[in-house]
């Protein structure tokens, strides 16, 4: 028998599907498929039926439905959230508010910070006090809670969030606050921030647990009009959600905790760039994912993608945003894609993004009425993009309107449009290369090490000149590139991320209390697993921990040397790993002693993943594949008659050099003179670059 | 050649980029939690005459040091030869360019290409210690100079590439934490040395020409975007006053004055009138006194582009020598930002009447410096916490003011979670709530400062605080109220209750506790005008207290 396992993605624009067969008798999987269809907002589970029905796919035929939602994320920009109101510690209301007391905008003199997501009127007190060590110091008075559930009722409050002093240490007075909630008032959603995290910072903690309080029955209404549909259509395979960490959840865990998918969509991505880095011996990779309106960068050391909790949204240089204390993959962001738009400042610089075309109107080229100029239009202007095969063909270029967006700026800067187009790209192409420094250089990495990998819309057109600045010697622009990340949602593990704040000297002394820490959170994923039907045999492990050195406030995340966890844990490789890492981070080690402060466990459930397929050799030549030339601008590489492939027709062994393009009907590799293009066996292209100038 | 302008563009990002990444390299590289936790440091690049092209700033109070440490650099420098290649030069006097107080310590890296100087690289940190009569070198008390640490003035700390050993022998035998210090030095010099690499690199990629025609341009370009402001700027004269209570020894009060004359052209900030400097270590030197101009010229031109030299090129800042914001050696000035912040203040309650979208009224105004000290009660070991204090900001047209904030001298600058807090000292904090007193009340309502109770739950506890504003009040706009005031307090077991505006070392006892409240902010417009909703709003809020509704709103049920 024949089934299906599909994942799909909602975006801002598109949602995404993509899926393939399994013969469950033999378990040989088919190739891997994508559509796109129209989000629908309000109503997003309805784009998401559509996608299938346009990949004649029915629900009935799916025995595993992964779904990224932007559910929310959106409740939380848009403050579309329910009516929240907050149970802190006695003396603590005002933490919410307080916040960290920081202004990155310096010298706004009018500044005003974000405001809390509960007003000052919903965050209301309990006397209690747990202490630093997690010892109880004053039971939590439970009598005022009554009177106090009927101030929020009459108020239309929806979710309540708990937040107690020093709950990642001791979660007693947390536990009987909405244990007692629960009883007097049992349609209420309410949260506990130790249900959240255990980390310790009380405004971070308690900022996250109102903000998964705030979107906690939005979240749980979305996932159960879902289900509903897809069980209605005849589904009866398992059902996940994706999460900040890069990892899958079943929905019964993502309702638990629905802050968690917070950051649902850029992940997969870079978990797919580091999966297809295993397979092809690529450990080290930077990953670049241009998309139309921003560009993504992350950084894989030794095939790990790193997930940490320092997370924001909102945050800018001149806003502070709102943490979030979630596990989620550490990414840079920045406002430069393809519908990047070019703009003069007052003082007469150049400037491309943060502000985009989108994909309505889209860039000028097409035609949908977009005035301005992005990069895109300037790409297709330097014969970087192929006319003919503009958008896949599907759009004819509007030069007209080109030309109309681009004169504004040529006026102003007394330019023709060639030089206007080779300039706009190359700022667009700085702003990349500063993103990129920040995940490489600017954390101790040195690019050298590494390989550039490229996926999205845009990442291929720009891969290789980003790598000449950055002197990194490879790039690698993945099979279907274009819809890499939406591949990537097929290659994700169900995981949990167990983090718990328990700061302790690392000495041999403290070494059973390493292995009694790491024991309880192991009971815990494994009842949280078991709880989901999924038996302890299937859960792998991985352990790290955050630390420091005594006095320090940073911490640096290490991976630990346990195989086994009821073996002795080993103190000296641990510390020497931490001395290693802070190293490379922050240049220099200590002789000081060094401190364990959060403990992180992984808990993985690995999924079955669809095979890499073999591109077939039909013993095609290199000359079958070329498509009419053309003169493309490169820049300071100059004005060339480039070479032009047919991407799909490439076969695994062929080698080129520059100048070049490999044109695929969504994707566009430009490659400058002199480096070499070789096409793996799975139709991988790899760019060795010369970076001799 | 028509790519020009591009390439321009890109050297220029990359100019500024330097400073954004030498800012992370001090982050990285640095040993002090000062350094990296309240990012008590500034690091820049200038071009070959000490004209500021790009900066990163962890605090605004920085914002003069680096451009007027070079120029001083090559005034202490003057012959052809006198700076060579290889040289890194070390600077913390306070009454030269890029000087504030001892702890803060310049490094200065020319940058050269082939022979030829093009750059400098240069940057400013707080170290943990340099020596002086107390520990961390920042005095309440200090009489002179010399009490108050190390003094290097514009001293080779490289020659040609050679460390000079005597120089940091002497350093390592002169202060507390020798292994710190030292460390912090290095990371200067380390964070000097990644942006004279990359300055190299710009000069190997696009020549030496291209860069310096570059740094003109970006100098000119900051002060193109500076003069499209100036153009909106309300043109006239505009004066204000306002005092420092306390130098630490008890002097006082000390007035500081400001005529702020502004054309489209040019702004000149004349603090002639002002004090003459304090006995005491509350005094700031001129090149604070520039810094904290810049700060207000900044906000209210082009808070946005990146500051560069060119930006401040149409300010003036005039002030006789010898007073309390220009004070000469030997002053003591390790609490200079106290001075320094009332210099921006005073600048901005004159010019706040005429920018009312863009400047708000009076706020907590001090650093609100806190030290305690004592014996942890679970280890023994010695624990010193030392912490800036959040505030109300004030009212502007059209919002109320921020409730806890730090001061306009800080900026990325941290509280410290009340759970990291605990596990460090002796102390359990029992509150971190808004300070209901009354002030601040207007059309638009001042913010509310804070209340931190410290309970001390070791044998003994030792304050030490530092502020201004202590009797003076956040000032209002439009007919608004003032705010309130800055204080410490030791509610003592006895019931007593002892008040502090500046103390040194004050014991506490076992059990006692200590209050610190900060100021609430002024307001703007008259109380009566503010609209119902919003009293009814803020008394849901508890902003306001039934009673303050009543009294100062008028607002009755």
């Amino acid at each position: 028998m024949t089934t299906f396992r599909a994942a799909s993605d909602v975006g801002g624009t598109f949602t995404d599907l993509v899926y393939y067969s399994v013969d469950e008798e033999t378990a040989a999987c088919g190739p891997v498929n994508a559509t796109k269809t129209d989000t629908t907002p309000p109503n997003f589970e309805r784009g998401v039926i559509n996608s299938m029905r346009k990949a004649s796919l029915s629900p009935a035929d799916l025995s595993f439905f992964a779904h990224g939602t932007t559910v929310v994320i959106n409740a939380l920009t848009e403050k579309k959230g329910v009516k929240t109101a907050l149970v802190t510690t006695k003396g603590f209301r005002d933490v919410l508010e307080i916040a960290r007391g920081n202004r990155p905008d310096l010298f706004n003199f009018n500044f005003r910070k974000p405001k809390p997501f509960v007003e000052r009127y919903l965050r209301a007190e309990l006397d209690e006090r747990v202490g630093y060590q997690g010892e109880l110091l004053r039971g939590v008075d439970l009598e005022p809670l009554p009177k106090l559930l009927d101030y929020f009722r009459s108020h239309q409050v929806e979710a309540i969030a708990v937040c107690f002093l020093h709950s990642y240490a001791s979660t007693e007075n947390e536990r009987l606050v909405v244990e007692r909630i629960k009883q007097l008032w049992p349609e209420v959603s309410v949260l506990a921030s130790h249900e959240i995290s255990r980390e310790w910072r009380e405004y971070e903690r308690t900022n996250t647990t109102v903000l998964a309080a705030y979107v906690h029955p939005i979240a749980n209404r979305y996932i159960d009009s879902l289900e509903k549909q897809l069980h209605a259509s005849g589904f009866r395979g398992k059902a996940f959600m994706m999460q900040s960490n890069g990892g899958i959840a079943t929905v019964q865990a993502a309702k638990a905790n629905p802050i968690a998918m917070v950051e649902s969509g850029p992940a997969s991505g870079i978990f797919a760039a580091a999966y297809l880095g295993k397979v092809i011996g690529e450990k080290n990779l930077i990953v670049l994912d241009i998309g139309g309106t921003t560009a993504k960068c992350a950084l894989i050391e030794d095939g790990e993608v790193k997930v940490g909790t320092d997370y924001y949204i909102g945050k800018t240089r001149k806003n502070p945003g709102y943490p979030i204390q979630t596990p989620v993959t550490e990414i840079v962001e920045i406002g430069n894609g393809g519908g990047s738009i070019a703009w003069v400042d007052k003082g007469g610089k150049l400037h491309v993004g943060p502000q985009s075309a989108g994909a309505d109107p889209g860039p000028a080229a097409y035609g949908k009425g977009g005035e301005e100029p992005t990069s895109t239009d300037a790409n297709l202007a330097l014969g970087r993009i192929d006319p003919n095969s503009f958008v896949g063909g599907e759009i004819e270029p509007d030069w007209g309107a080109v030309d109309r967006a681009f004169k504004p700026l040529r006026d102003r800067l007394g330019i023709d449009r060639e030089a206007l187009a080779r300039g706009v790209i190359r700022i667009a192409n700085a702003n990349m290369t500063n993103a990129l420094r920040l995940v490489s250089t600017n954390k101790g990495y040195d690019p050298r090490d590494f390989a550039l990998i490229a996926f999205g819309g845009g990442g291929a057109m720009h891969a290789v000149a980003l790598a000449e600045e950055l002197k990194v010697p490879r790039v690698i622009v993945p099979v279907n590139s274009a819809v890499f990340s939406a591949w990537g949602m097929l290659l994700t593990d169900l995981r949990r991320d167990y983090l718990q704040t328990r700061p302790m000297p690392l000495g041999p002394a403290n070494a059973p209390t390493v292995t009694d820490t790491f024991g309880s959170m192991i009971a815990q994923a494994n009842k949280d697993y078991a709880d989901e039907g999924i038996a302890a045999s299937q859960i792998t492990f991985e352990y790290h921990a955050d630390m420091r050195y005594q006095g320090q406030e940073h911490t640096v995340k290490i991976a630990l040397p346990i195989r086994r966890p009821e073996e002795p844990f080993e103190v000296d490789e641990s510390i020497a790993r931490f001395h290693d890492a802070h190293e490379q981070r922050y240049t220099y080690r200590l002789d000081t002693g060094v401190q364990l402060v959060n403990f992180h466990l992984v808990a993985v459930v690995s999924v079955p993943k669809p095979q890499l397929l073999p591109k077939p050799v039909t013993g095609r030549t290199l000359a079958q594949t070329s498509l009419p030339g053309r003169k493309v601008d490169f820049d300071k590489h100059g004005i060339h008659e480039a070479a032009i492939y047919d991407g799909l027709a490439l076969e695994p062994g062929m080698t080129f050099k520059g100048p070049a393009v490999v044109q695929e009907p969504a994707v566009t590799l430009v490659v400058a003179p002199k480096h070499e293009v070789s096409v793996d066996g799975y139709g991988n292209y790899h760019v060795a670059i010369s970076l001799e100038d | 050649m028509t790519t020009d302008v591009f390439t321009m563009e890109i050297i220029k990002d990359a100019l500024v980029a330097i400073g954004e990444e030498m800012f992370s390299a001090v982050i990285r590289t640095s040993m002090s939690p000062i350094i990296y936790e309240t990012t008590d440091f500034a690091v820049g690049v200038t071009d070959a005459k000490g004209n500021l092209l790009g900066q990163g700033n962890g605090v605004t109070a920085f914002l003069a040091t680096l451009d007027t440490a070079v120029q001083s650099v090559l005034e202490h420098y003057p012959a052809e030869g006198d700076i060579r290649p290889g040289d890194v030069i070390i600077t913390n006097s306070p009454y030269a360019g890029g000087g504030t107080h001892l702890s803060d310590v310049v490094i200065v890296l020319p940058v050269f290409y082939a022979d030829e100087l093009i750059a400098f690289t240069v940057n400013k940190a707080h170290w943990t210690e340099v020596g002086g009569a107390q520990p961390g070198s920042v005095s309440t008390e200090a009489t002179e100079i010399y009490q108050e640490g190390l003094h290097f003035r514009f001293l080779k700390l490289y020659e040609e590439g050679r460390l000079n050993r005597s120089l940091v022998q002497l350093i390592r035998d002169n202060v507390r934490l020798p292994d710190s210090t030292i460390g912090d030095m290095h990371a200067g010099v380390a964070a000097a040395r990644v942006g004279g690499r990359r300055i190299l690199e710009l000069v190997n990629k696009y020549g030496c020409g291209e860069l310096v025609s570059a740094m003109d341009s970006l100098l000119a370009y900051g002060e193109r975007m500076t003069l499209v402001e100036m153009a909106k700027l309300p043109h006239g004269v505009y004066e204000a006053a306002d005092v420092v209570e306390d130098d630490g020894l008890g002097n006082g009060p000390f007035t500081i004055k400001v005529k702020v004359s502004v054309n489209s052209e040019k702004m000149i900030a004349d603090f002639s009138g002002t004090s003459c400097q304090a006995p005491g270590p509350v005094n700031c030197s001129y090149t604070g006194l520039v810094t904290g101009a810049r700060c207000l010229f900044k906000a209210v031109t082009n808070p946005d582009i990146p500051a560069n030299g060119g930006c401040f090129r149409p300010l003036e800042v005039v002030c006789p020598n010898g007073t309390l914001i220009s004070a000469c050696s030997p002053a003591p000035v390790s609490l200079y930002y106290e001075s320094l912040i009332a210099a921006i203040d005073v600048m901005w309650k004159a010019l706040a009447p005429v920018l009312p979208h863009c400047l708000s009224a009076g706020h907590q105004r001090s650093v609100g410096a806190t030290f305690i000290s004592g014996a942890h009660p679970e280890t023994g070991d010695l624990y010193v916490m030392g912490e800036p204090l959040v505030g109300g900001w004030g009212a502007s047209l059209g919002l109320d003011g921020d409730n806890g904030q730090f001061c306009c001298g800080n900026g990325e600058t941290y509280n410290i979670p009340v759970e990291l807090f605990e596990s460090r000292y002796g102390l359990r904090v029992e509150q971190y709530a808004f300070n209901m007193e009354g002030g601040g009340a207007g059309q638009f309502r001042g913010g509310r400062g804070v209340i931190t109770d410290y309970r001390v739950i070791s044998d003994e506890a030792f304050l030490t605080y530092a502020a201004s504003r202590t009797e003076s009040r956040p000032w209002s706009l439009a007919g608004g109220s003032e705010g309130s005031t800055n204080y410490a307090q030791i509610l003592r077991a006895d019931g007593r209750v002892e008040r502090f505006g500046m103390c040194t070392t004050v014991r506490a006892e076992k059990g006692e506790l200590i209050r610190l409240t900060t100021a609430n902010g002024g307001g703007y417009g008259s109380a009566e005008a503010r609209e119902l909703d919003a009293i009814e709003q803020d008394l849901l809020n508890g902003y306001v207290t039934p009673e303050q509704a009543r009294r100062e709103y008028g607002f009755a049920r």
